[in-house]
């Protein structure tokens, strides 16, 4: 235990005034699942831990409804960031408790399979179910991991449901960090409600009763190292929903932890003189879970805005690539993939109350970009590519999604698919997902799960952490996010990015 | 000199074709341009018109003032890029003109039925990029259509009303831009959710109960 132990703290954009240096045990840079976790376990064991974040806390006045309001707010880039090659929309959050705040709280473990997958692929020994249950299930107490009650599920989720049954398809309740749910259809503005257990309202408060500090608005810029010694960070105050830069600040710890998030963590590294790079892998291999969606109508009223967000999943393709959800979101999110425009959009528009919206996200192992720091700011250049085999199994779990929409009694579907009807009645109608070759720019997809920029590898020259998170270049600079996850991994990995910061925060422990 | 004369003419018009002979808007906007307003205006009619299924018009949401916050919301370079996609509609009749006579000028000067067909073909079109650029410009303006709070009562789909417990959170983080000091919660406020299911039938957030933004 650290002799100078602090009173836990939080300090937002008001409370800065000059410039100002810091000092700590372990310093952590962004308040998302796994920095949030680590600042957490770090500080419970009687440490100085400084939690660092670039975004402002949010309060339930803080949330916009509105949906292009609510991204500007929440969102990097106002919530309008892409890929170049593909072109793939894709969101990072800058708040409290990064993209815990606006996600839709989905916990799944991955199957062995994709455990096993990591182990041979990337010569790893230690992270596999058997390894990380136990940590697993440390988070899911915390957070009060569980399956969504059957009262706030909301009838666009129990279609879904009905549909799997009547074809035979396994599904399941999501199990989701969340106390208290009413259905309010909110997780991706904010939850109102605060039952979500999002970083800022769960882990964080915990990590300051404990004694962390955590120091809202401030961007790092540049992680500072010695030889193989990383000394700590500098960086700006940067005004909330702004960005405006003003006083500088600079931090020095015995550990320094990278939470920055898959696509910041690399742009961070390679502007700090291609910090961690001997492996050249910084900021390569991006992966996503590109996701597809499908609009169904039925005769009854679904009233969609009720429900959990995301309230059950199917896991039964996951072996042939895909994962099939229910999805909410303001609804004028979802408006902006209906087809058309004029009096039929509008007609669309007024039969929402008779909609269910559900989605699939694959794993897309042949689809691969990068991550490239810009000429200035923080912001990355991403670039990548859909292998036209991924764009397969999206067509197919599009197919999928719509035998379980008139299997459940949908009149209609919407597939969102350029040059195959906007609206089809009947699977006979739907043929053309199936039999007409699709390439990725005839799909409507977005990309939020991103993974793999600085990946986990046991042999130094393949990656960039060892199975620890540690930089294999350096003696004291971890990485925490899903940049070190070796693959996607075929589920949501909200979940097992915080197994591993679990883990990881007991080796930075063991180390102090 | 006949070179000359034709580089002044054609100055000129491009000049006046991209920035002259635009309406006074009906409203100032912070960061809206003259011709950009009007673009809007035209456009929201053709995506949003009159006397269909929802009982709000393009024009009757007030899509360039909605466009004009959605562009101070973004980072400068974004917002050059949307400004950008703004005047590439409303230029690019000069390439792919609309049907009729005139359907080489500014989409905002095009008849109410050549808007609609200019429009029609770039959202059929069979390049990636045209119909890229449709739904980028569609899916800016129906965020704004579908979030106003006529649209949003009209579908049912209106954010509903309801009283915030008080967590932990809330005794540590003030409003954005504020000071702690304002943060007037203590422990004795403190709250859970009880889990129960909200009323379908509830009322509607207080933001979406009038009938204008």
């Amino acid at each position: 235990m650290s002799e100078n132990a602090t009173r836990g703290e939080v300090r937002v954009f008001a409370h800065y005034d000059r410039d100002f240096e810091e000092e700590a045990d372990v310093a952590i840079v962004g308040s998302g699942p796994s920095g949030a976790i680590v600042a957490y376990e770090v500080a419970k064991a009687g440490y100085r831990v400084l939690l660092l974040e670039e975004g402002p806390p949010f309060t339930p006045s803080d949330f916009a409804l509105e949906g292009s309001r609510s991204m500007a707010r929440t969102m990097r880039e106002g919530g309008l960031r892409s890929t170049r090659g593909t072109i793939l929309p894709t969101m990072q959050a800058i708040a409290l408790g990064g993209g815990s705040l606006v996600n839709s709280a989905i916990c799944v473990r991955p199957p062995d399979s994709v455990f096993e997958r990591w182990a041979t692929g990337f010569e790893l020994e230690r992270t596999n179910r058997q390894q990380l249950d136990r940590h697993y299930d440390a988070v899911g107490d915390f957070l009060g991991i569980a399956a969504t009650p059957e009262a706030v599920l909301g009838r666009r989720n129990t279609l879904f449901r009905e549909g799997c049954e009547v074809l035979g398809y396994s599904s399941e309740p999501i199990a989701r960090n969340v106390r208290g749910c009413r259905g309010s259809g909110e997780c991706f503005t904010g939850c109102r409600n605060r039952a979500k257990q999002s970083m800022d309202i769960s882990y964080i408060p915990a990590a300051i009763r404990l004694g962390a500090r955590v120091l809202t608005s401030l961007q790092v810029q540049e992680v500072l190292h010695e030889g193989t010694r990383v000394t700590g960070f500098r960086g700006q105050v940067a005004e909330p929903l702004t960005g405006k830069l003003s006083h500088d600040f600079r931090v020095r710890a015995k550990f320094v932890v990278m939470a920055a998030g898959c696509m910041a963590t690399p742009v961070l590294l390679q502007r700090s003189g291609n910090l961690a790079n001997r492996s050249k892998q910084v900021g390569e291999n991006l992966q996503f879970h590109p996701g597809v969606a499908m609009a169904g109508f039925f005769p009854e009223r679904t009233d969609p805005q009720f429900g959990a967000t995301q309230g059950y999943h199917s896991l039964h393709f996951l072996e042939e690539g895909f994962k099939l959800e229910t999805l909410w979101a303001p609804p004028a999110v979802m408006a902006v993939r209906m087809p058309g425009f004029g009096h039929p959009l509008q007609q669309t528009f007024s039969e929402f109350p008779h909609m269910a919206v559900w989605d699939a996200i694959a794993s897309t192992h042949k689809s691969l970009g990068s991550v490239r720091a810009r000429r200035r700011g923080l912001d990355p250049t991403l670039t990548w590519n859909m292998h036209p085999d991924d764009v397969r199994i999206l067509a197919r779990a599009l197919w999928v999604l719509a035998e379980i929409f008139f299997a459940a009694g949908a009149t209609k579907v919407m597939p969102g698919v350029n040059g195959i009807p906007e609206v089809m009645h009947s699977l006979d109608e739907a043929e053309p997902l199936r039999s007409q070759p699709l390439q990725s720019s005839d799909l409507v997809s977005g990309g939020n799960h991103a993974f793999c920029t600085t990946r986990m590898h046991g042999n130094p020259r393949r990656g960039v952490v060892d199975e620890d998170g540690l930089c294999h270049d350096l003696d004291n600079l971890y990485i925490a996010d899903t940049g070190i996850f070796p693959q996607c991994p075929s589920v949501n990995p909200m979940y097992t990015a915080m197994a591993l910061a679990h883990r990881q925060a007991e080796t930075i422990v063991s180390r102090l | 000199m006949i070179v000359w004369t034709l580089l002044v003419l054609s100055g000129a018009y491009a000049a006046w074709r991209l920035a002259l002979g635009y309406p006074k808007p009906p409203r100032s906007y912070r960061c809206l341009a003259r011709r950009e307003a009007a673009f809007l205006e035209a456009a929201a009619e053709a995506l949003f018109p009159s006397g269909g299924a929802i009982p709000l018009s393009g024009r009757e949401a007030d899509l360039p003032g909605y466009a004009d916050s959605f562009l101070l919301s973004l980072p400068a370079h974004l917002r050059l890029q949307v400004r950008a996609m703004f005047m590439l509609f409303e230029q690019a009749t000069l390439f792919f003109p609309a049907n009729g006579a005139g359907g080489r000028r500014r989409f905002s000067s095009l008849a109410p039925e050549q808007r609609v067909e200019a429009l029609e073909s770039w959202s059929q079109s069979r390049f990636f990029l045209r119909r890229l650029a449709f739904t980028a410009l569609r899916a800016v303006l129906t965020m704004g259509y579908l979030g106003h709070p006529v649209a949003m009562r009209s579908v049912r789909l209106a954010p509903y009303d309801f009283v915030s417990p008080v967590c932990e959170g809330d005794l540590l983080y003030p409003r954005i831009g504020a000071h702690p000091d304002s943060i007037r919660f203590t422990q004795a406020d403190l709250s859970k959710s009880d889990g129960t299911p909200l009323d379908l039938d509830g009322p509607v957030h207080p933001d979406y109960a009038g009938d204008t933004r």
